[in-house]
C-alpha cells in the first residue's frame, strides 16, 4: 500500500493489520517516531494524520489514510519548526526518547489553540508520558512557542 | 560516626569484598596505565594526546565522554570540562561516546561502597575510599552509575583537556620559532602576540601528538573559567528535537534482521514444555530459538520485522517451571516482617548505647513505627534493546548500556569468543535509572546473533517483558523506634531495615562463582550516613532474599531509606510538639552544610507561614551521593483528588558544573520519586510480576506536575553527584505533606493504596 | 482524521434531530401493559446500560472511567482523557479520543478498543454510578435520551457501531451481557409493556 509521509510517497508491502508504527520504522527506516510501550499508553509513538495526532504504535496500517506528518518532516530546509526550536531554546530534553512524540502533540495543540493556558497544555499532554521529568520545560517551550507563533502573526 | 575500631572489626562492603582479590592480584595493574584506545581507530589526518582528545588536520576537536548519556547531560559537562581546559568553545568540539576500555575505568563510582558518612575525611576513611577507587581501576569497569560521572571526570577531563593544550603549545612554538611562555590560545588557534603570527590546532596537532605527555599540568583557577560554572546548551538537545537516530532501538546495519525475546516470567525457572510450532510457522519469523544464560532462560524470535517478533513470540506455547521463592507479595512480605523480627544484622551506625537508652524507655516518650516499601520497575521510555552481530568470529553489539567492558566480557562469554573480538557500541539510553548497567538484552542480542548466520539482529523486547523482567528496586520494611527527651527531640533513635541485597542480585546474574562476603551498604544507604547528632543512633540491616532479581534503581537504597528516615523524623517532630524544620535545625547543628540546605528550602517554601484551607506542607532531607539535598512539598485537597502543587528543591553540590544542567536533574529525581510515592509498585502473584505496561504502573504525567523552584548551594569542600539526588528527599517530602493535610500517617507505599491523585 | 471526527459529530446531531420529528408520530397499536413482564425485561435492558462496557463512557463528569481485569477498580481513565473543553465528547485538542481509539479494537492485550467515531455519551446521558431507577427515567425522557421515542432507542442500540462494540470489546474485556439483537428486543418488550421503571 501507498503511505505520504512527511510529503513523500512511499509504498508499504506488508500486512495491513501491521501498526504503522513498525511499518514506519522497521520498513520505510523513519526512525523518529519512537517505540515506548505498544498500547498507546506513552504517546512515544505520536504521528499526526491529516494534522491530527495519533499513536501509531495501534493504528494498523491497512486503516490509515491522509498525510503522515513524523517527528522528521518538522524542519524544512534545516529550519526548526516554532515547537522544535521553543524545546531547543528551553533545553528540554533530557534521554529525548518522549520528544519526538511530545513536540507531535504539542504541534497539534498550537495548530488548534493559539495560546495555550496551562490548562490547555494538561488536556493535550497527558497522554506523552516522560519518565526524566521534563514536563517543566516542555509546558515553559510550548508557551514560548505560542508567543513566538503569535508575534509573528 | 563509626569509630575505626569497629571498622577494623567490621567485614569491608561487598561491593569491594566481592573483588579483594582484584585488589590483592592488582598493584601491578594498578600501576599501570591502560593504552589509549583511539590509537587503534583514527581517522586519516586524525591525532590523539590521550584517551579523551583527538584533533584532525582541519582543526576538528572530537572529546570522547566515555559515560553513558541517558538524559542527564554528562556528555555535555565531560565535553565543557575537556573544552575549558583545552581553550575552545563548547561548540566547536564533537562529543562522542567512544568504544568499550578500560581506559574509561571510573574510580569513583565504587569510591563511596566504604562504610564511611560522606562528610568522614578520616585517615581511615580516606585510605578506603582511594582504595575503593583503585578496584574501579583495576578491573577496568567502565561504568555509569551512583552518580559518580562528573566527580569521576571533574579531574581527569580537565586534565585531558589541559595536557592536549600543553602539547600543541609546544608544538606550535617549534612550528613559529617562539618561546611556548609567549604563545596563547583562544578559540583553536595558538597565537604569538608579539609578532601576530599565528596557527591552528588543526596546524600543529600531528606534531603536538608525537610529543611527550607533560608530566604536569597547570589548571585553570576557578575564575578564569569561561565555559564551567555556567548553564551550557546541550550538546545532545538539536538531535533529540529532530527525532536524530541516536538511540540503541535506531540501530540500522546493512542485511539487519530483527528479534525479541519471551523469557520465563517465573525467576531463574526454564521451559517445562514447549511448542515453538506455531510460532515458527507464523509470517516473516526466520527462527524461533531458546536462550539460557545466567540472566534467564526462554527464547528468543528471530524476524524480518520488529512486530511479526513480537507477534510470534506470543505465539510460542510455553509452561514454565514454578518458582522457588514465595510466590505472592504477601508471602514476600511476611518474609520481610521475619528478617525484621530475627535478631542480627549488620549495624553500619552504632553510637552511644541504644540498648540502654531504650531499657526504661517510658511508654509516653517511645515513638514506635513499621514502614514498608514495595518492590520497583525502572519502566525507561526506551524498552530493554540491543543489537548483535557475530561474524567470523568477531561479535559487535550496539547496546545502550552503563557498563561497555562488563557488557564486552558478559556478551563474549555469550558468543564463546575472547573478549578482543567484542566491540561494543554504546548508543544514547532512552532512559537508564540503572536499569542499563545490567547486561541481560545485550546477552539476549548476542544468543539471538549466533543463529543468524553472520547477520545483525536487532532485539526489542515488548513493554511487556521490560516490565516482568526488570532488575526491580527491592522491597524492603523497616522497623523504627525513638526515645524522646523531655524537649520532644530524640535522645535514642533505633532501626532496622530488612531488604534483598542489590549486590549478592547482581553477582548471581554477572559473576555467580562469586558469592558476596559481607554486609551491603545499600540496604542501610540513606539511614545509616544521615548528618544527624543522637545521642545514641543505631541502623541494622538485615539481608532477606526474597528471589527476585534487584538491582540499581535511581537512588538505590537512598530511594527507600531516605522515605523511612524522613517519614519517621517527621513523626518524632509530631509527637514531641516540634516543627519538622526546627527538628532538623537541632539535630543537624554540627554539619553546616546540611543546615544550610535546611535553612535554604525553608525560606524559599516560607515554610511556617500560615497556608490556606486545604494545602499543606512536608519536608525532608536526604544526602546521598554527596550532595546535601532538602526539600519541600506542597499539596493540596481537589474534588478530583490530592494535588502536588508546588516543589521546592535546595540541594549542596560543592562545585556546581552546569546549573541548568543540576536543575533539570534535580527537578527530574524529584519526579521520578513522586511517581513512585503516589502510585507504583510491583507486586507478585504465582511466581509472576502481575503488572505489565503503563495502564498498571504508570508515572507522573504534565497534569499531576507540580511547580519547582530550585536553588543550587556551593557550600561543602567536596562536589557531591546529580543524577539521582532528587529522588530521595522526594517521597518521605510528600508523605510528610500528605499527613499535615489528612492526618493519615501512611507508612506503606505506594500512597495511592489511602489517598487518591488527581 | 479529523475530517472523520468533525463527520460523526454532524452525523450525531443529524441523527437527534430525526429521532426528536420522529417522536412526534403517534404509536399505532394499542401498548399491551404487563408491569412484571415490563420490568423483567427492564432488568435485562438495565443490566446491559450499567455494564462497565457502556456506563464507563456514560459519566456525568468529564472522566471516562477504567475497568476489568489488570486496571484494578473501576477509576478514571487514565492520561487526563477528558469529555473536551467544548463538550462534545471527543476530547481535547492534542489529545482527541481518536487519538487512540481507531474504527476497530486493537488485537493487542490491553490496546485501546476501537469503534467508528469513538466518544464520550453527552452529559446528560448518565448511567455510571447510577441506580436502575434512574436509568430508567433517563431513557424516557426524549430531553435525556437524544430525542428518541423508545422505539428510536431501542434501534439506536440495535444499529449503532460505538453500541455494538460494547458486545465485542476486544482481547482482554468482558463483553456487556447478550447481545445488541437481544437488547433491542427486550427493549421493545419493556417498551410493549408500558415500559415501567422499577421502584429501587
Amino acid at each position: 500500500m501507498r503511505l505520504t509521509v512527511d510529503g513523500k510517497q512511499i509504498e508499504i508491502d506488508a500486512d495491513p493489520d501491521m501498526p504503522l508504527l513498525w511499518a514506519l520504522r522497521d520498513l520505510a527506516g523513519i526512525l523518529g517516531p519512537k517505540f515506548g510501550c505498544g498500547i498507546a499508553a506513552c504517546g512515544a509513538c505520536t504521528v499526526l494524520i491529516d494534522g491530527s495526532p495519533v499513536r501509531s504504535c495501534v493504528l494498523p496500517i491497512g486503516g490509515v489514510e491522509g498525510e503522515i506528518v513524523t517527528i522528521e518532516g518538522l524542519a524544512r530546509d534545516g529550519t526548526l519548526s516554532v515547537v522544535q526550536q521553543a524545546w531547543l531554546d528551553e533545553q528540554v530534553a533530557q534521554c529525548g526518547y518522549c520528544q519526538a512524540g511530545q513536540i507531535m502533540s504539542a504541534t497539534a495543540l498550537l495548530d488548534e489553540i493559539e495560546n495555550p493556558t496551562d490548562e490547555d497544555i494538561d488536556n493535550a499532554m497527558s497522554g506523552n508520558l516522560c519518565r526524566c521529568g521534563t514536563y517543566p520545560r516542555i509546558r515553559a517551550a510550548i508557551k514560548r512557542a505560542a508567543a513566538t507563533k503569535l508575534a509573528r502573526a | 560516626m563509626a569509630s575505626i575500631g569497629k571498622i577494623t572489626r567490621r567485614a569491608f562492603l561487598i561491593g569491594a569484598t566481592a573483588i579483594t582479590g582484584g585488589i590483592a592480584v592488582g598493584y601491578y595493574l594498578y600501576r599501570r596505565p591502560y593504552p589509549n584506545p583511539l590509537e587503534d581507530e583514527l581517522a586519516e589526518g586524525e591525532a590523539t594526546f590521550n584517551p579523551y582528545v583527538k584533533i584532525a588536520g582541519d582543526g576538528a576537536i572530537t572529546v570522547i565522554a566515555p559515560r553513558a548519556e541517558m538524559g542527564q547531560g554528562i556528555s555535555t559537562t565531560l565535553a565543557a570540562l575537556v573544552a575549558e581546559e583545552l581553550d575552545v568553545p563548547l561548540e566547536a568540539v564533537t562529543v562522542e561516546h567512544g568504544p568499550a576500555s578500560y581506559a574509561y575505568y571510573n574510580s569513583e563510582m565504587l569510591a563511596e561502597g566504604g562504610p564511611f558518612p560522606f562528610w568522614d575525611e578520616s585517615i581511615m576513611a580516606e585510605t578506603v575510599r582511594g582504595a575503593m577507587g583503585g578496584v574501579g581501576k583495576v578491573l577496568g569497569l567502565q561504568g555509569t552509575g551512583g552518580s559518580s560521572s562528573t566527580r569521576d571526570g571533574f579531574d581527569r577531563m580537565r586534565q585531558a583537556g589541559a595536557a592536549a593544550r600543553q602539547m600543541l603549545v609546544a608544538a606550535a612554538a617549534t612550528s613559529l620559532g617562539v618561546a611556548a611562555r609567549d604563545l596563547a590560545t583562544g578559540d583553536g588557534r595558538i597565537t604569538h602576540a608579539a609578532s601576530g603570527r599565528s596557527v591552528g590546532y588543526g596546524d600543529v596537532a600531528a606534531a603536538a601528538a608525537e610529543l611527550d605527555p607533560p608530566s604536569e599540568v597547570v589548571l585553570k583557577q576557578r575564575a578564569d573559567w569561561r565555559i564551567l560554572g555556567k548553564s551550557q546548551n546541550r550538546v545532545d538537545m538539536r538531535d533529540k528535537v529532530t527525532g536524530a537516530p541516536i538511540f540503541g532501538v535506531d540501530v540500522v546495519q546493512p542485511d539487519m534482521l530483527f528479534g525479541t525475546v519471551r523469557m520465563s516470567p517465573r525467576f531463574w525457572q526454564k521451559a517445562t514444555r514447549a511448542d515453538l510450532s506455531k510460532a515458527q510457522a507464523m509470517p516473516g519469523v526466520v527462527k524461533v530459538v531458546p536462550i539460557d544464560t545466567t540472566y534467564g532462560s526462554g527464547f528468543g524470535v528471530i524476524a524480518d520485522n520488529t512486530w511479526a517478533a513480537f507477534r510470534a513470540a506470543e505465539a510460542i506455547e510455553v509452561e514454565w517451571g514454578t518458582a522457588g521463592y514465595p510466590a505472592d507479595s504477601a508471602g514476600m512480605t511476611a518474609r520481610l516482617k521475619e528478617a525484621l523480627a530475627s535478631p542480627g544484622g549488620n549495624s553500619a551506625r552504632d553510637e552511644g548505647d541504644v540498648d540502654t537508652a531504650f531499657a526504661d524507655a517510658p511508654g509516653e516518650r517511645l515513638v514506635e513505627a513499621e514502614y514498608e516499601v514495595p518492590f520497583l520497575a525502572h519502566m525507561c521510555m526506551e524498552p530493554m534493546t540491543a543489537t548483535a552481530r557475530l561474524r567470523d568470529g568477531v561479535l559487535d553489539v550496539w547496546s545502550p548500556n552503563q557498563f561497555p567492558t562488563m557488557t564486552r566480557q558478559l556478551c563474549a562469554d555469550v558468543a564463546g569468543i575472547e573478549t578482543d573480538k567484542v566491540n561494543v557500541h554504546t548508543t544514547s539510553l532512552g532512559g537508564g535509572f540503572g536499569r542499563r548497567g545490567e547486561m541481560d538484552f545485550s546477552m539476549y542480542a548476542t544468543a539471538l546473533a549466533r543463529e543468524a548466520g553472520g547477520r545483525p539482529v536487532k532485539v526489542t523486547w515488548t513493554r511487556e517483558e521490560d516490565t516482568r523482567h526488570d532488575t526491580y528496586r527491592p522491597a524492603a520494611a523497616g522497623r523504627f523506634r525513638a526515645r524522646l527527651g523531655s524537649d520532644g527531640s530524640p535522645e535514642a533513635v533505633e532501626m532496622r531495615i530488612a531488604s534483598p541485597s542489590v549486590v549478592a542480585g547482581i553477582l548471581r546474574r554477572t559473576f555467580p562463582s562469586i558469592s558476596p562476603m559481607g554486609p551491603d551498604k545499600s540496604i542501610v544507604d540513606g539511614a545509616c550516613n544521615q548528618p544527624y547528632t543522637i545521642p545514641h543512633y543505631r541502623v541494622t540491616g538485615i539481608e532477606a532474599d526474597l528471589g527476585v532479581p534487584v538491582g540499581f534503581w535511581r537512588a538505590v537504597g537512598n530511594s527507600f531509606n531516605g522515605f523511612f528516615h524522613e517519614c519517621f523524623m517527621d513523626e518524632i517532630a509530631e509527637r514531641g510538639g516540634t516543627d519538622p524544620v526546627e527538628l532538623r535545625r537541632r539535630l543537624m547543628k554540627d554539619y553546616p552544610a546540611a543546615l544550610a540546605v535546611v535553612d535554604k528550602v525553608a525560606t524559599m517554601s516560607d515554610w511556617g507561614s500560615p497556608l490556606a484551607d486545604g494545602t499543606a506542607k512536608g519536608f525532608a532531607f536526604t544526602l546521598s551521593f554527596g550532595s546535601w539535598v532538602g526539600e519541600v512539598v506542597q499539596v493540596s485537597q481537589s474534588d478530583a483528588g490530592l494535588r502536588i502543587d508546588k516543589v521546592w528543591i535546595a540541594a549542596d553540590v560543592g562545585t556546581a558544573l552546569d546549573p541548568g544542567i543540576l536543575e533539570a536533574q534535580l527537578v527530574s529525581g524529584a519526579i521520578y520519586g513522586l511517581s513512585a510515592a503516589m502510585g507504583q509498585e510491583i507486586t507478585f502473584a504465582d511466581g509472576m510480576v502481575e503488572q505489565s505496561n503503563f495502564h498498571d504502573h504508570d508515572a507522573m504525567r504534565m497534569h499531576q506536575c507540580p511547580a519547582f523552584e530550585v536553588a543550587i548551594l556551593e557550600n561543602f569542600h567536596k562536589m557531591g553527584g546529580a543524577g539521582e539526588i532528587g529522588t530521595p528527599p522526594a517521597l518521605p517530602a510528600l508523605a510528610n505533606a500528605v499527613f499535615a493535610l489528612t492526618g493519615k500517617r501512611i507508612r506503606t507505599l505506594p500512597l495511592s493504596k489511602e489517598v487518591s491523585f488527581a | 482524521m479529523r475530517r472523520a471526527i468533525l463527520l460523526t459529530v454532524t452525523a450525531m446531531l443529524l441523527g437527534g434531530v430525526a429521532g426528536a420529528q420522529e417522536a412526534a408520530a403517534p404509536s399505532t397499536e394499542a401498548p399491551a401493559v404487563d408491569p412484571a413482564a415490563g420490568l423483567a425485561a427492564w432488568q435485562d435492558v438495565y443490566a446491559v446500560f450499567s455494564h462497565p462496557r457502556c456506563a464507563n463512557c456514560h459519566v456525568e463528569d468529564d472522566h471516562p472511567r477504567w475497568s476489568g481485569a489488570h486496571y484494578g477498580e473501576t477509576r478514571i481513565h487514565a492520561f487526563n482523557v477528558m469529555r473536551g473543553a467544548d463538550g462534545s465528547g471527543f476530547g481535547n485538542p492534542g489529545l482527541r479520543c481518536t487519538t487512540c481509539h481507531f474504527d476497530s479494537n486493537s488485537n493487542v492485550l490491553h490496546g485501546p478498543p476501537g469503534a467508528p467515531g469513538w466518544h464520550l455519551a453527552p452529559v446528560e446521558m448518565v448511567w455510571f454510578g447510577k441506580s436502575s431507577p434512574e436509568i430508567c427515567a433517563q431513557i424516557k425522557d426524549p430531553g435525556r435520551n437524544g430525542g428518541r421515542t423508545i422505539s428510536e432507542v431501542a434501534e439506536h442500540v440495535r444499529d449503532d457501531a460505538l453500541v455494538g462494540w460494547g458486545w465485542a470489546p476486544g482481547p482482554g474485556r468482558e463483553p456487556a451481557p447478550r447481545s445488541a439483537e437481544e437488547t433491542f428486543a427486550a427493549l421493545e418488550r419493556w417498551n410493549a409493556a408500558g415500559a415501567p421503571c422499577p421502584a429501587e
